[in-house]
Formats: C-alpha cells, sequence, structure tokens
C-alpha cells in the first residue's frame, strides 16, 4: 500500500466573503512529484499557504502522513519544507547565517547544520555569496536561496510556490534537473506552476484548479489522451480507394494526399496506422503529429487558455 | 517545548538590536544625558526640591523608565512589523515553534533591549549625578518588569498594526502621552484633583513611582500598590500578545 504524504479533503477558504477555494480534495502519495497547476488566481497559493499554517482555513480537514496538521502542527511542519511565492527581505544578516537560523527554527543546532547547509549552499551554486545580505542577490540567486531555505532541515516534503518564476532558462533547467534529483532521492514534491512544460515535463500526477476548485487530476499523459486531441497528418505519394474501408475504426479527414487523424494516444496510435497504410500498397511520404497539451486540457474544460 | 527553536529566535531577536546599537542603545543615553544636563544646570535653581528630593535626581526615576519602555516596546512592535511587511513572518510560521515559543522570543528580545537601556540610563545617573540608590536589586527587578510589559505591549501594537504609519500613531497617541502624564517630571500632589484622580488610571503612573521609590524611597502612589500593578500589567499584556498570536488573528490570513 502506498502511503499518502499530503491528504486535503473538503478544504475551503473565503477571504472577506469572497472565496478562494471551495471543497478542494487533494491525495498525494508519498514520494510523488505532484503539480497543481492553475491560473492566476486560481488558489494555488491559498491551497499551499494553508497546508503550511500560514493561512486559516474555514473547513476542510488536512494530514500529513496521516496526523492533523493543526493538533500535530509540530510533526507535520517539521516534514515540510517550503519556499513561498513571495520572496523575503532581510538586511541585517549575511545568508549563511540566514539559513542557521533557518535550521535552528526547526531544532538544529548550527553545529549539526553545519555540514548540510555548507553543502547546499554548494549544490545550489551560493557559496561565493555565503557572506552576502540577501539584497546583494540577482532574483534567481534569491529563487535559489528559497530553496536552500526549504531544504535545510532535509525534510520529506517539499513544497515550492512558483520556483522558477522570473528565473531564466538555463537556470531553469538546472532547477528542474535537481528537482528530479530529490525526487529520485524518495522525496514528495508539490509545486505549484502555470508554466505548462513545467508540470508536463515534472510531475508525475497534477491538479488542476480553476476559480477554487479542482477541475481535473491525473497523470498528465492521462489527461491529454483522455482529452481525445492529439492529430496525426499522414502525407501519402500513392493511395487508392480501398484505404477508407481499412481506416474506418478511426476518425480522419482526407484532403487528396493528406491523411488527417484525430487521436487519443498518438504514440500508440501512429505505428497502428502507419502499418495498416504501408500494408495496402500506399506510400507514405512523411508523418506530422500535433500533440495536445495540458494548455489544451484545461482550454476544453474551462473554455480558456491558462495564462491568458 | 522546541528549546533550539527558541533560542535560535531569541538570539535572532537580541543579535538585531545588538548590530545596530546605534539606532537602539545610544539614542535613549544621549537624550537622558541631555535632560540631566538641562535640567540640572538650569532649572534645578528654579524648580524647588520636590519631596526633599533635588528635582534632577527627582525625575532620574522617570527617565529611567521611559527609557526602558519606549526600548523594550519599540524593539517588539517594530520587529513584528517589520517582519510582517518583509516577508519574513512566514519563516517562522511555517516552522515547528509554538505561539508561545515565537511570543516568548520576540518579548525576551524586547525585554533585554529595555533592561539594557533602563539600566544604562540608571548608571548614567549614578555617574553624572551621583543619583543614590537605595535597593538596587528592587530597582533592577523593577526594571525588569517594566521591560517585560512593554515588550509585550509592543507585540501586542505590532501584530496589530498593519503599516508603520498605524504603529506611530499607537505610540504617539497613547504610549508617549501616558509616559509623559505618569509623572515622570512631576509629583502628582502638584496636580489639581481630577487630574490626580485620572492619573490613577495611568498604569505607567505607578511604574514610575514604583521605581522612584526603589531609588530615592520616595513614591505618591503606596509602593506596594505599585509593585502589584507593574506585576498585574506584565501578565496582561504578556498574555494578551500571547494569546493574540496564538488566534493568529492579525498575522496569518
Ligand atoms: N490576502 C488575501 N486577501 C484577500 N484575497 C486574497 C488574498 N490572497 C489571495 N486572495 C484571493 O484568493 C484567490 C486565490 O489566490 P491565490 O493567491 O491562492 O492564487 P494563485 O493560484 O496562487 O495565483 P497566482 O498564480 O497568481 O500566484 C484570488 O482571487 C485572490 O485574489
Ligand atoms: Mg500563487
Amino acid at each position: 500500500m502506498t502511503t499518502s504524504a499530503v491528504k486535503i479533503q473538503k478544504l475551503s477558504k473565503s477571504y472577506n466573503g469572497s472565496e478562494a477555494l471551495s471543497d478542494i480534495n487533494i491525495t498525494i502519495l508519498d514520494g510523488q512529484f505532484f503539480g497543481l497547476l492553475g491560473p492566476n488566481g486560481a488558489g494555488k497559493s491559498t491551497t499551499i499557504n494553508i497546508l503550511t499554517g500560514l493561512v486559516r482555513k474555514d473547513s476542510g480537514n488536512i494530514a500529513v502522513f496521516g496526523k492533523d496538521i493543526e493538533k500535530d502542527y509540530r510533526f507535520t511542519r517539521s516534514q515540510i519544507g517550503t519556499a513561498q511565492q513571495e520572496l523575503s527581505i532581510d538586511w541585517f544578516f549575511p545568508i549563511e547565517k540566514l539559513l542557521q537560523y533557518q535550521a535552528g527554527y526547526y531544532g538544529i543546532s548550527p553545529k549539526n547544520a553545519k555540514e548540510r547547509i555548507e553543502e547546499l549552499l554548494n549544490r545550489l551554486g551560493l557559496w561565493s555569496k555565503r557572506k552576502s545580505r540577501l539584497r546583494q542577490l540577482s532574483g534567481g540567486m534569491k529563487r535559489r536561496y528559497q530553496l536552500a531555505k526549504a531544504l535545510v532541515h532535509d525534510p520529506k516534503i517539499i513544497i515550492l510556490d512558483e520556483p522558477t518564476a522570473g528565473i531564466d532558462v538555463e537556470l531553469r533547467h538546472e532547477l528542474w534537473d535537481y528537482l528530479r534529483q530529490l525526487h529520485q532521492q524518495g522525496k514528495t514534491i508539490l509545486l505549484t506552476t502555470h508554466y505548462i512544460e513545467e508540470a508536463e515535463l515534472l510531475c508525475e500526477y497534477v491538479s488542476i484548479i480553476h476559480r477554487g476548485k479542482v477541475i481535473t487530476e491525473g497523470a498528465p499523459k492521462n489527461l491529454i489522451s483522455q482529452m481525445g486531441k492529439a492529430g496525426i497528418t499522414v502525407h501519402l505519394t500513392k493511395w487508392d480507394d480501398t484505404l477508407p474501408a481499412l481506416l474506418q475504426s478511426y476518425s480522419y479527414t482526407q484532403n487528396k494526399s493528406q491523411l488527417h487523424f484525430t487521436v487519443k494516444d498518438a504514440e500508440t496510435e501512429i505505428s497502428k496506422i502507419i502499418s495498416i497504410i504501408s500494408k495496402n500498397g500506399c506510400q507514405i511520404q512523411r508523418v506530422e503529429t500535433t500533440k495536445s497539451s495540458l494548455e489544451d486540457v484545461f482550454l476544453s474544460l474551462t473554455g480558456r487558455g491558462i495564462n491568458e | 517545548m522546541n528549546w533550539i527553536g527558541l533560542w535560535t529566535l531569541t538570539s535572532r531577536e537580541v543579535g538585531r538590536f545588538f548590530s545596530v546599537y546605534r539606532q537602539t542603545i545610544l539614542p535613549g543615553l544621549i537624550s537622558s544625558a541631555l535632560y540631566i544636563l538641562i535640567f540640572g544646570f538650569t532649572l534645578q535653581q528654579r524648580i524647588a526640591e520636590i519631596n526633599g528630593v533635588p528635582y534632577t535626581l527627582f525625575i532620574l526615576p522617570g527617565l529611567i523608565m521611559m527609557n526602558t519602555l519606549t526600548n523594550a516596546s519599540s524593539n517588539t512592535a517594530s520587529s513584528m512589523l517589520q517582519m510582517k511587511l518583509l516577508q519574513q513572518l512566514p519563516d517562522i510560521l511555517t516552522a515547528p515553534l509554538s505561539s508561545l515559543e515565537i511570543s516568548l522570543a520576540y518579548i525576551i528580545g524586547g525585554t533585554v533591549r529595555g533592561f539594557v537601556n533602563g539600566t544604562l540610563v540608571l548608571l548614567l545617573g549614578v555617574l553624572l549625578i551621583g543619583l543614590p540608590v537605595s535597593s538596587p536589586i528592587f530597582s533592577l527587578g523593577y526594571i525588569f518588569i517594566v521591560a517585560w510589559t512593554f515588550s509585550s505591549m509592543g507585540l501586542l501594537l505590532g501584530q496589530l498594526a498593519d503599516s508603520w504609519d498605524q504603529l506611530a500613531m499607537m505610540q504617539n497617541f497613547f504610549l508617549t502621552p501616558l509616559s509623559f502624564l505618569g509623572g515622570i517630571f512631576y509629583s502628582i500632589k502638584m496636580l489639581p484633583e481630577w487630574a490626580q484622580v485620572l492619573s490613577f488610571f495611568n498604569p505607567i503612573y505607578y511604574m514610575i513611582n514604583g521605581i522612584r521609590f526603589t531609588i530615592l524611597g520616595i513614591s505618591d502612589s503606596p509602593p506596594i500598590i505599585s509593585f502589584w500593578m507593574a506585576l498585574a500589567m506584565a501578565l496582561i499584556f504578556f498574555f494578551s500578545a500571547v494569546a493574540l498570536m496564538k488566534s493568529g488573528r492579525k498575522i496569518k490570513l
């Protein structure tokens, strides 16, 4: 049996009478790379902030490894490391010291935290900046510092609220690599994003939320294939009239030498289609696929794009 | 208890004001020295003794109290508000720290600052004008209780305030008038009767007279009442600050 790392049940929250979350249910399995996807204002940060204790819920239950986040907050909070969406500012202390404080809040003495902090600073390319104040770091460095801060007590669950916002492509890929590594080490990762690519690439499972409701959830691949929207276009150099009969189980359109198929899962269907056509003595010039994405999933459910 | 967590947050709070001692310790000392010099060399000749004590000596306990309470309260208030405004609070609120531990760390930080400032002004008085301190242990104890009280009050105000403006308003319209009206510069016996009665409702009146008694042996209010009032205030503000923290009403959305 796989245990759940986080279980959110019937969670609702209003800010001054306007509803931000209504009856959210989310289950994140131990060791899962989980994505919370949704447009601006969907309720991603609100969900995360309730889970981490920054925002008070109106109703519902949240358990972390089976323990209630309010009754057993010492246990649940020690299991979680968070990088908030908003960057913090501090001009008193160098970042090395700030990380030491952070470890201290989790009950780790400076002596025991030292090695871990050094390792994180090195791994995240911040070693040479360890004596700098936060305001002396670039935006990307601040994001990396935030990740270090989330990891300093070696939590089992890592929660990242838009970790790659405002980060250049190169650094984004480095961060993705690092997150994959953490995932391989067995960490549970909860990530919010409105980058479709990020969710598709990293997450094993996503919940898509919109206006405070989970509108669909599942593995990105399954969600996309359930859409039935992948397209395969086959360009023929030779064809005959028997083709329609052979392909009758597919939905497609023919425009002279071009066949356009609409399938659920392009990857499995493409080889079948090619073999049917080529057995029949037709000749294929080339094949194109148009893949749909989580963007299409969102579009079909809400009638608008995620980043519109 | 998360002792390491409590210790960490406390040492951060204490380190924060020590690292900027030019803003947190020196100003109070300088202004107290000015009060002593100005009153000592100019007004003293014109103002008769109060309750048998020269005027400069009379005001010194009040100056100690004023320094203690403004420093203690502004440390917690501004630290809390600053952490709120600079997005530092989430780090603490998501950590396995209880509301009591968080409150204690802040309050100890403010108490240390208030205590250091009050004690330094006391020493200044001893050095500059030979302030006789009749029961030093009690004086220090008083400074501690008052520092604790106002440190707690500052934590309350810091949580309630949403901006520096609001905080300044609470301090200017509430704290400063009450401490001036508490009898730093005068004995309330010099006031009309209605004003004397009003003073009884001012908690700072008891604190100023309490410490005045431990130093000079004179007081407008009975020492034992001053002591119980100070202790009661310390407990009331402490528990209110912790309760507000626990409810999360002003720091969690
Ligand atoms: N402090 C607050 N006070 C009032 N309303 C809030 C507050 N925080 C969030 N909201 C509202 O709650 C809703 C959800 O906001 P939330 O920050 O959770 O969205 P999000 O999915 O994280 O968006 P983004 O992608 O922009 O970060 C929005 O309508 C927002 O306006
Ligand atoms: Mg957000």
